[in-house]
């Protein structure tokens, strides 16, 4: 009772230069927080004390931001930060709306409960005294790149956002790991070089790589003398480095060996949180900056008779997020049913999942009229991996502590020995099946929907299939790991506390949001209308051009 | 005639990048993954010109008197230091990879390297 209350008592509205503050909040705690770390020295207790702290002020600062900027009844729907107070195009802006606090949030969620999951898997602190630093770089990195409102600082943020995983995927530091570390980095320095090479013709094309500038710029191309043909080319560049990064076919060869390599509780985190870097960049950069440039496209399907036209780059954009999305999810789906160990099988589903993400982004992208819709789909199962794949990936963490193995061949009866264990994990593979209540139905749901919308068959039946993929290697993973007879590693398994609780907190998290789903719908819905509404973002970002000349003037 | 020459150079030093990528032996794709980076470098500072100087172009300008007549774009040149230095961070740790790789393995070659692969997903 005190605490809706308490609840109706929060302020609906701040001021702009609050709200403007809050913009910069999550990034700065961050950073803050890895530096106070690292700064510890050998005083274990007081660096897990301040990443803790830390994150929980990320998570406060980033339900403010939710709250404030975009749910409130009368929240601005997005605030601007201009760092060092250099107006747009010039300065670096630090922009959040709806689509960018969305996915702070997930980020926000999974990053606490990883860092809490890794707390006890460290017990010889000494020899990972950078665990911590580490972990809230790549916080930084992520956050970063969900905040930033020019394209060069999304490279920048990329780059932070990548070392502190390259040397995640190499932790451990066997020959494994220095090999997939070794694979990671090459693939992720030749995509950089790819990034900087679009970048660089964005810049020379259309003279700006501000995000608001660039899209008002290709808005009207003519206003400004610029051709907006070679940049759908250019665009293509970056939607590849994208694809990278969110792993999606033809892209993905890196993901199965990353995962692996990596401590279980950061691979929670590559998939839910940097994936959705990528995923995020494809969206924001699709929808907000380029999708209004006029070009005329006429793009014909081989075998299929049928043809995708517009006046858009977006037909483009549709057609290779098409393409990356069916492909992955029969990749992933496949390669997950012959996985060997839990994480081997949940690093392949990741691939099918993020196939499942982009098939309603390509959807949006081709049909304007499912174009709202098509986001929030894409939102909302991404919201579902992020939570039931990092549940599970914890889970991997909690069961190796448990019984010093994840290879299914060593595995099996856990259910008897540890309900702790097998609960939260049973609710997460079903979420990641979609049974309803769970949030994993709604987002399968959703996806359903749209593709059926848009009265193609195919579509329909590849949604269909990639389902029936993953009720079978849930059901494998399911019963090889958890039902059967106890093998000599679990007999003697102890689950970790603090491990369990995480993770049935995850759990609840994910039933929370498929019993109240109302209000993640409207979440979801604010962040795909902002991702749409080109023309807000360009106001508050860069308030025409009369205002930053006249006060330049003043100087 | 400087827009050819730039050109050439980075068709070279992507081509070139590129051949080492494809080699055997892991020191010539940190190489090549040098030099690709470094042929974005230069691509990037290409991609810039010279604009009328004023506080629109370079606010830097802006209350330091009265501007020269012409600048270099610096932008790209601001872009193109951040990449070096990440280019350099990158190149550092990628050789520092390959030394690991070397110690836990014996070899610096790639076939070997994607046998070990190989048996490492048939444990």
């Amino acid at each position: 009772m005190s605490v809706i209350a308490s609840w109706t008592q929060i302020p609906a509205a701040i001021g702009a230069e609050a709200a403007s503050t809050l913009v910069v909040a999550p990034l700065l705690i961050a950073l803050v927080t890895a530096v106070a770390s690292l700064l510890s020295g050998r005083w274990h207790r007081g660096r897990i004390g301040v990443s803790v702290l830390g994150a929980l002020a990320y998570l406060l600062a980033v339900a403010a931001i939710d709250w404030y900027i975009v749910l409130a009844p009368d929240a601005p729907g997005i605030a601007t930060y201009q760092v060092g107070g250099w107006v747009a195009p010039f300065g670096i802006t630090l922009v959040v709306d709806g689509l960018s606090a969305f996915m702070l949030t997930m980020v926000a969620v999974i990053g606490m409960a990883s860092l809490l999951s890794s707390i006890r898997v460290l017990p010889d602190l000494d020899r990972h005294r950078y665990y911590f630093p580490l972990f809230h770089f790549l916080m930084v990195g992520v956050t970063g790149a969900f905040l930033t409102g020019d394209l060069f600082n999304l490279f920048v943020w990329f780059e932070v956002m990548l070392m502190a995983s390259y040397l995640f995927v190499a932790y451990d530091g066997n020959a494994l790991q220095t090999r997939a570390a070794f694979w990671y980095v090459s693939l992720n320095l030749v995509a950089s070089a790819v990034f900087l090479l679009g970048v660089g013709g964005l810049y020379a094309t259309a003279g700006s790589l501000n995000m608001a500038d660039l899209s008002r710029r290709l808005a009207e191309p003519a206003a400004y003398g610029i051709d907006p043909v070679p940049v759908v080319g250019l665009f293509g560049l970056l939607l590849a480095v994208f694809a990278i990064k969110a792993g999606l076919v033809p892209f993905q060869f890196w993901i199965p060996s990353a995962y692996q390599a990596a401590p279980p509780q950061i691979a929670a985190l590559l998939a839910g949180a940097t994936k959705k870097v990528g995923i995020y960049a494809i969206i924001r950069l699709s929808f907000t900056v380029v999708g209004d440039a006029p070009v005329d496209v006429s793009l014909a399907v081989p075998f299929t008779g049928f043809e995708m036209a517009g006046d858009s780059p977006l037909v483009f954009v549709g057609a290779a997020l098409f393409a990356m999305a069916i492909a992955s999810i029969f990749v992933g789906g496949l390669g997950a049913i012959g996985g060997r160990s839990i994480e081997s099988v949940l690093a392949y589903s990741s691939i099918g999942q993020v196939g499942f993400i982009a098939l309603p982004v390509a959807i949006a992208a081709v049909v304007p009229g499912l174009r709202t819709f098509g986001i929030v789909a894409a939102l909302v199962y991404a919201l579902n991996h992020t939570l039931a794949k990092g549940l599970l990936f914890l889970a991997v963490g909690a069961v190796r502590t448990a019984t010093g193995t994840s290879r299914l061949a060593e595995l099996g009866g856990l259910a008897g020995r540890s309900p702790s264990l097998a609960v939260p994990f049973f609710v997460g593979l079903l979420a990641l099946v979609g049974i309803p209540p769970l949030s994993g139905f709604f987002g399968k749901f959703l996806v359903f929907d749209v593709a059926a919308r848009t009265a193609s068959s195919a579509l329909v039946v590849v949604v269909v299939a990639g389902s029936v993929l993953s009720l079978v290697y849930a059901t494998r993973l399911w019963t090889r790991s958890f039902w059967g007879p106890q093998s000599t590693a679990v007999e003697t398994a102890v689950a970790d506390h603090v491990q369990a609780a995480v993770l049935l907190a995850l759990a609840l998290a994910i039933v929370g949001v498929g019993v109240g789903f109302e209000p993640v719908y409207a979440f979801a819905e604010a962040g795909a209308e902002a991702a749409l509404d080109a023309d807000a973002y360009v106001e508050a970002v860069d308030p025409a051009d009369e205002v930053s000349t006249g006060s330049g003037g003043d100087h | 005639m400087t827009a050819i020459v730039v050109a050439t150079v980075v068709g070279a030093l992507c081509a070139i990048g590129t051949y080492l990528l494809l080699q055997q032996d892991l020191v010539r794709v940190v190489w090549g993954l040098s030099l690709l980076s470094q042929a974005a470098n230069v691509y990037l500072l290409a991609m810039g010109n010279i604009l009328p100087a004023g506080p629109d172009a370079v606010p830097v300008l802006a209350g330091h008197g009265e501007p020269p007549s012409g600048v270099t774009d610096p932008l790209v040149q601001a872009l193109v230091l951040t990449a070096i230095v990440i280019g350099f961070g990158m190149t550092a740790f990628a050789l520092f990879l390959s030394y690991r790789v070397y110690q836990e393995h014996g070899t610096l070659a790639l076939a070997e390297l994607a046998e070990a692969d190989e048996a490492g997903d048939r444990r």
